[in-house]
């Protein structure tokens, strides 16, 4: 299998303004999110980072996608370092978060057009994929409608499509589920298995058992920072992949739910 | 080609949205209306009858008595015996002004001088005044009038032009900015839509100068549209003729548009960068307002600070300030104006530099 994906050693350390300190009653001023995270994800595969809220799963998808510099380590990406090459590493992939937002003022259209630009895609391959891409997912009928006024479903959808405008190799998922309606959350689901069967290669990070059990090939479960375990969830769960977290959670922390 | 899609991006944005022109070109046109109608309650459409003492022997007298009389009004001249006798007749009300020339001052040459005296309570005092001032700069006179009131209030007239002028203009400069940049950029970062546009590989500096460019094109028709506000109601509003802005020469228009054009890149990019500092619109546009009321007061007080000289043109916008008010004055200050070009258009790179810098760091632009 090809590698598509690999993490070597990711550190991330953030520090703690006074007012989270507050907040947490804590008095430590750094806090380490990731603490030498290693994984690989394989070329066409999805991926899932599963861990608790604050484990640094957001943290590392940052790093992936270039927006945040690890503090050690390196990652690579279809074979361009995070750290060396992050214009070539946004070149091949996609990356979609709940924070990454689209202007309401602007048409899918323009939008579709305009972040192809950004990716420097020539003008013929972005009508042909806008074409195919727009009917693929029914938003040929709203390319023209302000995206302010598209319903959550539509925007969603109309996001996700931005996202691979320039066709990445890989796609990086925060939370892909987080805090949608059931329909919408099927929209993204369905959407990531398109895209699994067109042949791309998914890195997603969630919290939600039942996502990872639906459409993930391998996991990574990730826990204050550190890879607590790896692999198919043949390997890691043996059936029932909560149980089995809750497990690794306890071996790992030491603490009983 | 990833600078040019940024840039078509921000005009798109701009002129596909009849509220944000709407919003652009309303001050102008309210300065307009605004200041005409004070105008028209503050001075009377009467003609004017006027009395004033004459020292010394000038064609330009011929010339003021010719326009004043082709706007229907009247000048009765009245030779300068007395000036004690003159100024009390100033100050009573029973006649306009004093006006004086040297000898050789038709020659233009050294030690010539005009000089006038008038009340600038009264409008009819006013009105002579900004008229013959007009005058003088038509005729092509370079040097400053020697101007005094009998009462100790500060002239008005041309000195309003180059006092007040350059400092309103840094004012509505600095608004129309406000209202472009603000939103574009902690707008964008406020709302999510700058960090998708960072996901993307066009390069941070591009990103910070598609920015820049286009906003300032925007900036430069709301401040044209607040300056023709001013310039068109200012017969009304201060009794200046539009003629005291026809005698300056083409190379002080040009001078003063540059310098102009200038300041804006310099004020949007400092708006830019403030905004991307801050969380939110609202927050940067409480940081922006502060620097606003700076920039108008430091505009005004270099006019009376007579030592801001050299120095003072190497300070982004307020050396382009200090030069308008020199050009508007009647001077020309062509090294101290390409100066104050010079330094803004610097400040203005440095500026991008620092954007580029912020919209690189994961603190300021992701940062909770």
């Amino acid at each position: 299998m090809e590698e598509i994906v690999r993490a070597e050693g990711l550190k991330k350390t953030f520090t703690l303004s006074k007012k989270q300190q507050k907040i947490e009653r804590t008095g430590e001023t750094r806090r380490v999110a990731v603490n030498g995270l290693s994984f690989s994800a394989y070329r066409g595969e999805i991926y899932g980072l599963l861990g608790p809220n604050g484990a640094g799963k957001t943290t590392t998808l940052r790093m992936l996608s270039t927006l945040i510099k690890p503090d050690e380590g390196d990652a690579f990406l279809a074979g361009h370092s995070v750290v060396k090459e992050p214009e070539k590493v946004r070149d091949v992939i996609g990356f979609m978060t709940s924070e990454l937002k689209l202007e309401g003022f602007f048409t899918p259209d323009y939008l579709f057009d305009f972040f192809g630009a950004m990716h420097g895609v020539g003008k013929d391959v972005l009508a042909i994929r806008k074409k195919e891409l727009f009917a693929r997912f029914g938003i040929d009928k709203f390319a023209e409608v302000q995206v302010k006024n598209l319903s959550t479903g539509m925007l969603q959808k109309v996001s996700l499509v931005i996202s691979i405008v320039h066709d990445p190799e890989v796609i990086i998922f925060d939370e892909p589920t987080n805090g949608l309606d059931v329909l919408t959350a099927k929209v993204v689901t369905d959407f990531l298995l398109e895209l699994k069967a067109m042949g791309k290669s998914i890195l997603l990070s969630t919290h939600i058992f039942s996502l990872v059990e639906k459409i993930c090939d391998r996991v990574g479960i990730i826990i204050d920072g550190k890879l607590a375990a790896e692999g198919t969830l043949g390997e890691i769960a043996k059936g029932d992949l909560e149980k089995t977290f809750f497990e690794i959670y306890h071996s790992v922390k030491g603490e009983i739910l | 080609m990833k600078l040019l899609s940024l840039m078509k991006k921000e005009f798109h944005r701009f002129f596909h949205d009849p509220r944000l022109i709407v919003t652009m070109l309303l001050p102008g046109i309210l300065i307009f209306l605004l200041y005409t109608f004070i105008g028209e309650i503050a001075y009377s459409d009467e003609p004017h009858e006027f009395k004033v003492y004459l020292s010394g022997e000038s064609a330009v007298v011929g010339v003021i008595e010719q326009g004043l009389r082709e706007n229907g009004d009247k000048v009765e001249w009245l030779p300068l015996e007395d000036e004690e006798e003159a100024r009390a007749a100033i100050e009573e009300g029973e006649a306009t002004a004093i006006l004086t020339f040297t000898e050789n001052f038709d020659l233009l040459g050294e030690g010539a001088r005009a000089g006038i005296v008038y009340d600038d309570g009264s409008e009819d005092g006013i009105y002579f005044y900004s008229f013959v001032s007009s005058v003088l700069i038509g005729v092509g006179m370079r040097f400053p009038i020697d101007v005094e009131t009998v009462k100790e209030d500060a002239a008005v007239g041309t000195e309003f032009l180059s006092a007040l002028l350059p400092m309103l203009i840094v004012c509505f400069i600095f608004s129309a900015c406000m209202s472009v940049t603000l939103e574009s950029v902690a707008g964008e970062k406020e709302r999510g839509t700058l960090a998708t546009i960072l996901v993307t590989s066009a390069k941070r500096r591009d990103i910070a100068l598609g920015k820049i460019l286009p906003l300032s094109c925007i900036s430069m028709i709301g401040a044209a549209s607040s300056f023709l506000g001013v310039a068109l109601s200012m017969p009304k509003l201060m009794g200046v003729s539009l003629g005291a802005l026809g005698g300056y020469s083409v190379w002080s228009y040009l001078l003063v548009l540059l310098l102009m054009i200038s300041i804006v890149p310099c004020i949007v990019a400092l708006i830019s960068t403030v905004s991307a500092l801050s969380r939110s619109v609202k927050e940067a546009s409480g940081y922006v307002s502060v620097l606003m009321i700076l920039f108008m007061v430091l505009s005004l007080v270099t006019n009376f600070v007579p030592s801001m000289g050299g120095p003072a043109y190497a300070i982004p916008v307020l050396g382009a300030v200090v030069a308008m008010q020199k050009i508007l004055a009647g001077g020309l200050a062509v090294w101290g104006s390409c100066l104050a070009v010079g330094m803004n258009l610097l400040f203005t790179a440095l500026l991008v530099f620092v954007m580029t810098r912020l919209f690189s760091s994961e603190r300021i632009m992701f940062g909770k």
